[in-house]
This record gives structure tokens, C-alpha cells and sequence, in this order.
């Protein structure tokens, strides 16, 4: 029997080319309701999440955006709360906030994939200029935009080409296995 | 020689806008993405230009600029030809500006 959640990881991809149908605004809510069950640090929640699909919005975020090669339709913006962060006792540079970001954003990619929409996450923008073109409130950093649309037939090729890795290429056994990991 | 604009405001805003934020996000990115964004706009630039543009610089644009496609420059074996490409696509620039601007120099 086929593991629906296993199938689900394995076949979903980054989708850099978008058609124009819009993603409904429904759809775009229960994407972010399974954002808020992603894991975080000690529970404390401290990314917050800025959605649009309004097309005036999209255009500017992705003019600021270098790394947005896919038109979304609509955007979710992972935002670290930095202010209360720092009432948590965290240093600005404490990783577990950048780390809540990366797990937020594969939850909303999954969910979207479950539910027929392409996602590409895009981390090179000016986080100054998407800050003003969201209209942020202070505190409030922008580390990482969720693309969201409908995959367009005709993908555009991987930024740089790897080859297949096997899980065996990215782990080490501790005790080593003989012939397993690195 | 005439000249048209093959630009409007938010076509060149457009542009505008990805240079300084690529000069920005490149301060904290690795080099090798520099010539793709570089790569990127000028594909931008190609696809807004391209149906306001003279016969020979849309063929320029839709051509050989076509044939690079926006990527990163290859740590490894694949760079020499990334390299080379590259070269292949300025040697059509230079081919095409010459044509447009210099087609009545004779060599020496």
C-alpha cells in the first residue's frame, strides 16, 4: 500500500513556472492553517505569516525579488517576530528562528502540493524593499516568500543541475555501517 | 539611423527595480549567482523589448541571448562551457553592434 504522506514528499518539486488561473483565496487559507502546525522552537511560534494575492502587490514583490523567476498568483511571506523574540531571551542571531522558517515553509509547500498547487520558496530579495512593499510592521523580518500557483505545463530547469542523491549520500551511521553513509 | 523606444515606464521601472535589489542580495550571496541575475535581466529586458524592436535586434534577442539561459555559473567540469556560451552570446552582441553601428568601418 502506497503511504500517501511518503508519495506526497517524494513527488512534490519546485515549481518556477506559473500559469495565471488564480489560487483561490479558500485554498490559500487552509495552506496557511497547516502553516501554523508546523514544529517551532519550544512551541513559541514566532513566525508570522503575510499573504497576498492581489496583483498589484505580487508585481512589486517580485520586482524587489531577484530570486522570483515563477509570476505567482499569490505569495505567503514567513516573517521572524524579532521583537518578540527578543522579549523570549533570544539573540537576533539565535538559528532555531531561521530553522521555524525552513520547517514553516516545507509544511506550506507540502500542504499546497497536497492540495494541486505548485509552491517555490525565494530567499533572494531585498528584505529592506519587501518590508515596504508589505507594509510590515516593525519587528517583522521577512526571511523567506512562499510562490503559490498553478504549475504551468512547461517547467523551467533547476537553477544548477545535480545529480540523484540517495539518502545513503547525505548520512553517516553513528557507530559506522559498513558500506552505508559516509 | 532611426531609433524607437521599446520601453515603457513600467517595463524600465520593472528592470530598475531587480538591479538595485540583485546589487543587494548579491552582497550576501555566493558569486557564481552574479552573472545569472545578470543573465536574468538581461532575458527581462530581451522579452519586453523584443516585439518594439528593430528585425535585427529582436533576432539577437530571441536568438542567441535565448540560447543561455539564466543559471548559475557550474562549479566543476561545467564551467569552461558555461564560459564558453557566455562567449558565444557576447560575440553576437558584438556582431550585431557592429552591424548597427559600425557597418560602413573598413578593416586595416
Amino acid at each position: 500500500m502506497t503511504n500517501p504522506v511518503l508519495a506526497a514528499i517524494r513527488s512534490r518539486r519546485v515549481v518556477r513556472a506559473m500559469t495565471t488561473e488564480p489560487v483561490a483565496r479558500s485554498t490559500i487559507e487552509e495552506i496557511l492553517d497547516a502553516g501554523r502546525w508546523a514544529s517551532t522552537a519550544g512551541n513559541r511560534h514566532l513566525q508570522r505569516f503575510v499573504a497576498t494575492d492581489h496583483p498589484g502587490t505580487l508585481r512589486a514583490l517580485r520586482m524587489v525579488s531577484p530570486g522570483m523567476i515563477q509570476r505567482p498568483t499569490a505569495a505567503i511571506t514567513i516573517c521572524v517576530d524579532r521583537d518578540s523574540a527578543v522579549d523570549y531571551g533570544f539573540v537576533p542571531t539565535y538559528p532555531g528562528l531561521f530553522i521555524d522558517v525552513g520547517t514553516a515553509a516545507a509544511t506550506l509547500m507540502l500542504a499546497a502540493h497536497s492540495l494541486g498547487v505548485g509552491a517555490g520558496p525565494v530567499s533572494s530579495f531585498s528584505r529592506a524593499a519587501v518590508g515596504a512593499v508589505l507594509g510590515l510592521p516593525a519587528g517583522w523580518s521577512p526571511e523567506l516568500i512562499v510562490c503559490l500557483g498553478h504549475p504551468a505545463a512547461d517547467q523551467l530547469a533547476p537553477m544548477n543541475a545535480r545529480p540523484s542523491l540517495r539518502w545513503q549520500d547525505l548520512t553517516m551511521w553513528v557507530p559506522a555501517v559498513s558500506g552505508e553513509g559516509g | 539611423m532611426t531609433t524607437t523606444w521599446v520601453l515603457d515606464e513600467d517595463d524600465a521601472l520593472e528592470l530598475l527595480a531587480y538591479l538595485i535589489t540583485a546589487a543587494r542580495t548579491q552582497c550576501d550571496e555566493a558569486a557564481e549567482y552574479g552573472p545569472m541575475r545578470l543573465l536574468t535581466a538581461a532575458h527581462r529586458l530581451a522579452d519586453r523589448i523584443a516585439s518594439r524592436s528593430s528585425d535585427e535586434t529582436r533576432e539577437l534577442v530571441i536568438g542567441p541571448l535565448q540560447r543561455m539561459p539564466p543559471l548559475a555559473v557550474p562549479r566543476g567540469d561545467d564551467r569552461d562551457g558555461y564560459v564558453a556560451r557566455l562567449d558565444d552570446v557576447c560575440r553576437a552582441v558584438a556582431e550585431h553592434l557592429t552591424a548597427r553601428y559600425a557597418s560602413d568601418s573598413t578593416s586595416t
